[in-house]
């Protein structure tokens, strides 16, 4: 076509007052949805659960301080629950005695 | 959130994300990320969906002009990218591929909504047409000073938005990623996978019928 401009320095004022047109038609109003959310769960059930089925893995921002200090929180508190039933349930101490032995010589032949 | 450029890399949590463009970019990392992207990392993916989901939205939102349809797009499009990253080959920037895919799905889906409503839309747009036109004429505009300077300009770009969606896909699509998303005409071939001179061409067409649609809207000229 003849009439097409060449180049993007060709395109003249009436394109300009279009494309001014254009834009303030199609400026965006309103807040963009939160796609990730809905993507995670089409994933998670196409994929039949395989995709996207924890916490960790759908969180926008996973929280990785907390769950750092969940973890080191649980480990102490697993170590003290430990050490206390230790106390309350100590093992009867068993003496080691020597059983009797009774040693029965041969019959003579 | 801040948006990915066009025209360069983009950074988050010390991971480069890929732009847009072509240029000015860090080949080793974006191929990390592919390669992530293609193990199905499910962080990688939230990566990817957060750097992209406005622009996805927007862009989806401007072709099918419908809020509810361009969110269920949207999620749509990540869905197809992670379903078809293991066949992407990087002869692309991931972007524009991205973008491509969300291109192919609004096209796909215009036409299927327009097959599906063509009877409804037969009855129903003319009379849309003849509501903003009755608006017009009605006397609400030019009665009195500013806020019909303001009711005007809304009528005009309620105008404008019909018009766009009266539009070919294959038309209306040159024009969104040129006029709206701001494109060159290089990354408007490489999204589209038209040459050079197709894409003009179109673009000069679509441009031509809108103005066409919108001036017979008004009754008037484009100034």
């Amino acid at each position: 076509m003849s009439e097409v401009p060449d180049t993007e320095a060709t395109e003249g004022e009436d394109d300009d007052r279009l494309r001014s047109l254009v834009r303030g038609a199609m400026k965006e109003e309103g807040e963009p949805p939160d796609v990730l959310a809905g993507f995670q769960k089409k994933v998670r059930e196409r994929s039949g659960g395989k995709f996207y089925a924890d916490g960790w893995s759908t969180s926008r921002n996973p929280p990785e301080f907390t769950y750092l200090v969940t973890g080191i929180l649980m480990l102490i508190a697993l170590g003290v629950i430990a050490s206390m039933l230790s106390l309350v349930l100590r093992p009867e101490r068993v003496e080691n005695k020597a059983a009797p032995v009774n040693v029965v010589a041969p019959a003579p032949k | 959130m801040p948006l990915p450029p066009l025209g360069g890399p983009v950074y988050r949590g010390g991971d480069l994300l890929p732009g847009w463009d072509l240029l000015d970019h860090d080949e080793k990392s974006e191929q990390r990320f592919i390669e992530r992207l293609a193990s199905h990392d499910e962080r990688a993916f939230n990566e990817l969906v957060q750097a992209y989901e406005q622009r996805v939205f927007r862009l989806v939102l401007r072709m099918v002009g419908r809020r509810d349809e361009a969110e269920d797009m949207a999620q749509e499009v990540f869905v197809q990218v992670f379903k078809a990253i293991g066949t992407f080959r990087g002869e692309s920037k991931l972007g524009t591929w991205i973008y491509r895919i969300a291109i192919n799905l609004c096209k796909n889906r215009i036409k299927y909504l327009s097959r599906r409503h063509s009877s409804d839309e037969d009855e129903l747009e003319p009379l849309a047409e003849r509501t903003a036109l009755d608006e017009r004429k009605s006397g609400a505009v030019g009665e009195t000073s500013r806020p019909d300077q303001a009711v005007e300009g809304y009528q005009i770009e309620k105008i404008v938005q019909e018009c766009m969606a009266g539009i070919d896909p294959d038309f209306r699509e040159v024009l969104v990623l040129r006029d709206v998303e701001d494109l060159s005409y290089d990354e408007l071939c490489e999204v589209t996978g038209l040459p050079d001179g197709t894409v003009k061409s179109r673009l000069h067409r679509a441009r031509a019928m809108l103005k066409a649609a919108v001036e017979q809207r008004l009754g008037e000229k484009i100034r």
